[in-house]
């Protein structure tokens, strides 16, 4: 039982650190991005490299998992970002099919979809982290420096500029915002964080593959920030938790039979979606009220 | 604030027969010999076009912006005002002429580039913050850089910018939650605060109750006494007749006229283009 919720405690903490990156643009930037799960795969991906073929060092791999996740959000955001609205949503899109096809195809980094076996345990000062309370510790880390981390730079003046071209890019322009370098600043921090959570993802689960960052993640991702509240610090872990507890809580219930859960589960998300976006479009957190008057 | 004596009567070329032109209305006006009065020009429009398919919607529009003084843009609906002021600002790249600041062309410039020379803006919809507090609406526009932390701007001068606005007491509320006529001086008190030496304003005083159109008047004399060049869309005639040094008047995208106020809101010709009585 304790490893039953240990387990379920490391990957709530994997999936709240990709929900509050995910909250950092689409909550305070307004750059709704459906690619967000293709970021957390690269940083597994590299960090399972690092790991497997250089150095199994906890910093080394999660700086490279950063920066490899951080550089290349810059290089796809770049023209990205060029587009606004709904039209970055299908442009995000596109990216997230393009990364799911590069990590099915690309054999010698990927594994292919067969995935990467056989990641080492990471090392912290020459101590293997190996043990289900030792890595439940190193999620909690994570995802405590990424919480930091973001709310550092969301109430500071990166943070106020963000609001800024959030709620009137053109105004934001007209005050000096260089719009283009702050928006494309801040998916290299929000995709370097979930760099972040995907080395700690990697390591916990010894194993990578393709279907860890599926559409349905990212998709699944967007709906922790909305359901928890965007643009709010705490909302997209409430999200997390309530997603993440939602499909173990089902199976306690006895008169679901265990072949429907998935289905009774998506009914679940999609109720939970519609009336909260009825009676609390702010999310749980966010409150009624949403937007403003002008 | 007036204009110089010697330029409200100096018409050069008429826009259209009989109308009020002065000597920035071309814009290539470099200081008469003898006028050491005359404001240096902040601002030169040269043969500015704006064509938006089919339609035209400035046509060769020169126009300079003298220094330290206040000139309003009027004309019916669709005249073209504001394109002109998203040209000056980059939101708009202009079909043909230039835009030169300080002497400077503004062409291949972003907004934010034009806005850190010293152009300021206000838009007719105001596009405020509106999540975020009054405070932070105007800390934002002090706070220029585009990386990860920056100098937050001088708080005593955000503080003594929402007082002059009359907004310190609301100063922890959300942009939205405000009056409209606290929005509207929110929207000035954040081109008050980014130090720009050229302020467009898009219809600032429309919808303003008597008395806080008198303290938004006061203000902006305040500033322009101050050096600040300002350049105001505007169909209120109170505001237009109690602020402008000088007018220049727009009509389907021609610039008809500009110089002294009293003289352009007496011709009758323009007055009916403007009260839409045109034959």
């Amino acid at each position: 039982m304790l490893a039953y919720l240990q387990n379920i405690a490391v990957l709530f903490c994997v999936n709240a650190m990709l929900a509050v990156t995910l909250n950092f643009i689409m909550g305070y930037a307004g750059i709704f991005s459906l690619a967000h799960a293709i970021f957390f795969g690269v940083g597994a991906y590299v960090a399972a490299n690092i790991a497997m073929h250089f150095s199994d060092s906890l910093l080394l791999c999660v700086a490279g998992a950063v920066l490899v996740s951080g550089a290349l959000s810059m290089v796809l955001a770049l023209p990205a970002l060029r587009v606004r609205g709904e039209y970055f949503v299908a442009a995000s899109l596109g990216l997230q099919v393009i990364g799911v096809t590069v990590f099915s195809e690309w054999k010698g980094v990927t594994g292919g979809l067969g995935g990467l076996v056989g990641i080492p345990p990471p090392t912290v000062f020459g101590h293997a982290l190996a043990t289900p309370g030792e890595f439940l510790a190193l999620a909690v880390a994570g995802l405590a420096a990424v919480l930091l981390i973001t709310t550092a730079l969301l109430r500071g003046s990166f943070g106020r500029s963000l609001m800024a071209i959030r709620d009137s890019e053109s105004a934001a322009q007209a005050a000096g915002k260089w719009v283009a370098a702050i928006k494309t600043l801040s998916v290299a921090v929000s995709a370097g964080l979930a760099g972040v959570a995907g080395a700690i993802y990697a390591f916990y689960m010894s194993f990578v593959n393709v279907e860890g960052f599926m559409l349905e993640t990212s998709i699944l991702l967007m709906a922790m920030v909305i359901i928890g509240g965007t643009g709010t610090v705490f909302g997209p872990i409430i999200g997390a938790a309530l997603l993440m507890l939602l499909p173990a809580a089902l199976t306690y219930l006895p008169f679901l039979p265990p072949s429907e859960l998935g289905t009774v589960q998506q009914i679940v998300y999609g109720a939970i979606m519609v009336l909260l976006m009825m009676y609390r479009p702010g999310g749980l957190v966010g409150g009624r009220r949403k937007g403003g008057k002008a | 604030m007036s204009a110089p004596g010697h330029i409200k009567g100096e018409y050069r070329s008429a826009k259209h027969e009989g109308a009020p032109v002065d000597a920035y209305c071309n814009g290539n006006y470099d200081g008469a010999p003898g006028s050491a009065a005359a404001p240096p020009v902040l601002l030169r429009m040269q043969g500015l076009s704006k064509r938006f398919g089919g339609l035209q919607a400035i046509s060769d529009v020169s126009l300079d912006l003298p220094a330290g003084m206040i000139t309003t843009l009027v004309g019916p609906n669709g005249a073209g005002k504001t394109t002109l002021f998203n040209m000056i600002t980059g939101h708009l790249t202009p079909t043909a002429g230039t835009v030169h600041l300080h002497g400077k062309p503004l062409a291949r410039l972003a907004p934010w580039q034009i806005a850190r020379l010293g152009v300021g803006r206000t838009f007719q919809d105001l596009r405020l913050f509106t999540h975020m507090s009054v405070q932070e609406n105007v800390t934002t526009v002090t706070e220029r850089g585009s990386w990860l932390w920056q100098r937050r701007g001088d708080p005593a001068r955000i503080e003594a910018v929402l007082r002059e606005a009359g907004l310190w007491d609301k100063r922890h509320e959300r942009a939205a939650d405000l009056a409209y006529a606290e929005r509207k001086f929110l929207s000035l008190a954040r081109i008050m605060a980014c130090d720009a030496s050229l302020w467009l304003l898009d219809e600032p005083a429309s919808g303003l109750d008597p008395r806080s159109f008198e303290r938004f008047v006061a203000l902006l004399r305040s500033y322009a006494a101050r050096g600040i060049t300002i350049c105001i869309i505007e169909h209120n005639l109170d505001l237009v007749t109690q602020l402008s040094d000088r007018l220049a008047f727009l009509d389907q995208g021609r610039l008809l006229a500009c110089g002294d106020p009293a003289g352009i809101l007496k011709d009758p010709q323009l007055a009916a283009i403007y009260f839409g009585e045109r034959a």
